[in-house]
């Protein structure tokens, strides 16, 4: 069963998750005849991909096909289905920190990066933050590709030993009473957090709760706010 | 091996430079350069992790994140014989093909996103440890791959979960053999690691292997 109550597109549209577009034109590999010269790296990636080309172990048009797969059919939009549903339904949200790979296993995620996952809820009492120390692992399947502050060596090494400095950058000022937990993904698991529903939500269709998610409530680096229907009308 | 890749606990890198409305891909080559990589990916996942932690350390930090996918393809592209470091500076040049490997077809692409990666193991091996045991982390600097950091190495924590068994990360990039292993959902207290400017209440979980771990004799208390 494949659950698409909600494009990417539309997620994109409607929720305030980072759009991830890409703005690049086919142009920007070709030769440069007028402008600035390539840059070197950009000479190696074109080296690399004709050596493949040339070599029949790479189809030029099964890149685009990848590029375009991973910006349209891969994103946090369905992370955003998963929260919603564990706010919607107790029994979900029990069978999803138990065991996410069982709850998940018919929700159609696409099949990119580890599929061993794992969901962390937020409460009034733990906050949790998930980070990987060593590379930049991420759930691609329920989040997409992780922006780039994530692959930054800032947030890679300061999570660990200043959430709360780290997270109070991000806008979230935690009490001192709250339980931070850091999660290192060091091995093969990937971590979705659960991030507290939003008061003023009671009554909310599946469709205009996941409209309020947003990527980084789902790392862990942002709390939802409390939704006010008259500032939005 | 013990390099930069290694970051947690450093605190030089500056504050988290976030930017709104990012696109997927900054620059063309980084598209590229990440679908090649689900296109032609010789080797296992650890395998390239270990290649680009053994990337000298200055030019590490001077790479963006697609700058260390092109290092490791790069490098294991000419470890498994699909192209050569001649071929990559003379891309126009002679090229020797390569037999029996067929390029992935634009209409095949969809298919190869049908299952994720998995590195879990079916072999049944016994758990070291039980939820609730009181660990010490091995103060071990292994000279090859490894997913246990510095910033945990002899501390004390407890286990939390039992994930299962996985292949072993220390074995597989070095195409030795196999030893899959439970890994742990391992808690720390903050404290623990960073002394006492953490808060007491907070805690860091890191997923480890049971090769990386050992029993503490000292009792941690739940809470």
């Amino acid at each position: 069963m494949v659950k698409e109550k909600i494009s990417r597109r539309g997620f994109l549209a409607t929720g305030p998750a980072v759009a991830a577009g890409s703005a690049i034109s086919a142009q920007e590999i070709k030769p440069h005849i007028h402008g600035t010269p390539p840059s070197g790296i950009d000479l190696r990636v074109r080296s690399l991909i004709s050596v493949l080309t040339k070599k029949k172990l790479i189809d030029p048009k099964a890149l685009d096909k990848v590029i375009q797969f991973f910006e349209t059919k891969v994103g946090p939009h369905y992370g955003a289905q998963v929260v919603a549903q564990a706010w919607l339904d107790t029994s979900f949200k029990e069978r999803l920190l138990e065991d996410a790979n069982e709850a998940l296993q018919d929700f159609g995620l696409p099949g990119v990066g580890s599929v061993h996952l794992v969901a962390i809820a937020n409460s009034a009492k733990v906050h949790n933050v998930v980070v990987c120390t060593l590379c930049s692992c991420y759930p691609w399947s329920l989040l997409g590709l992780p922006p780039t502050w994530y692959k930054d060596s800032a947030y890679r090494s300061r999570v660990v030993i200043d959430p709360r400095g780290v997270l109070e950058e991000f806008g979230l000022d935690l009490k001192e009473d709250v339980e931070v937990r850091v999660w290192d993904s060091t091995a093969e698991l990937r971590y979705i957090v659960i991030p507290e529903r939003p008061k003023g939500t009671d009554g909310m269709s599946e469709e205009e709760l996941i409209s309020l998610i947003t990527r980084d409530s789902m790392v862990g680096v942002e709390k939802l706010k409390p939704f006010n229907s008259e500032i939005e009308a | 091996m013990n390099n930069i890749h290694d970051m947690g606990g450093m605190e030089g890198f500056g504050k988290i430079k976030r930017q709104k409305n990012e696109a997927l891909f900054k620059h063309r080559w980084e598209a590229l350069v990440f679908a090649a990589s689900r296109l032609v990916n010789p080797g296992n996942i650890d395998e390239k992790r270990y290649t680009r932690e053994t990337m000298p350390t200055d030019e590490y930090l001077n790479s963006s994140y697609y700058g260390l996918w092109l290092y490791s393809m790069e490098k294991m592209c000419i470890k498994y014989g699909l192209i050569t470091e001649e071929e990559l500076e003379n891309p126009d040049g002679k090229l020797t093909q390569v037999s029996g490997y067929k390029a992935v077809k634009a209409k095949e692409v969809e298919s190869r996103f049908q299952r994720g990666r998995t590195s879990g193991s079916h072999v049944d091996v016994p758990a070291r440890f039980n939820v609730g045991d009181s660990i010490v982390v091995k103060n071990e600097h292994p000279r090859g791959h490894t997913r246990h950091p510095q910033y945990i190495r002899g501390r004390k924590g407890r286990v939390e979960r039992d994930y299962g068994v996985f292949q072993f990360p220390d074995r597989s990039a070095h195409g030795l053999e196999p030893k899959p292993q439970h890994c742990y959902s391992v808690r720390f207290k903050a404290t623990e690691l960073w002394g006492s400017r953490s808060n007491p209440n907070d805690l860091v979980f890191l997923d480890l292997f049971d090769d990386y771990l050992e029993e503490s004799l000292q009792f941690i208390p739940k809470k």
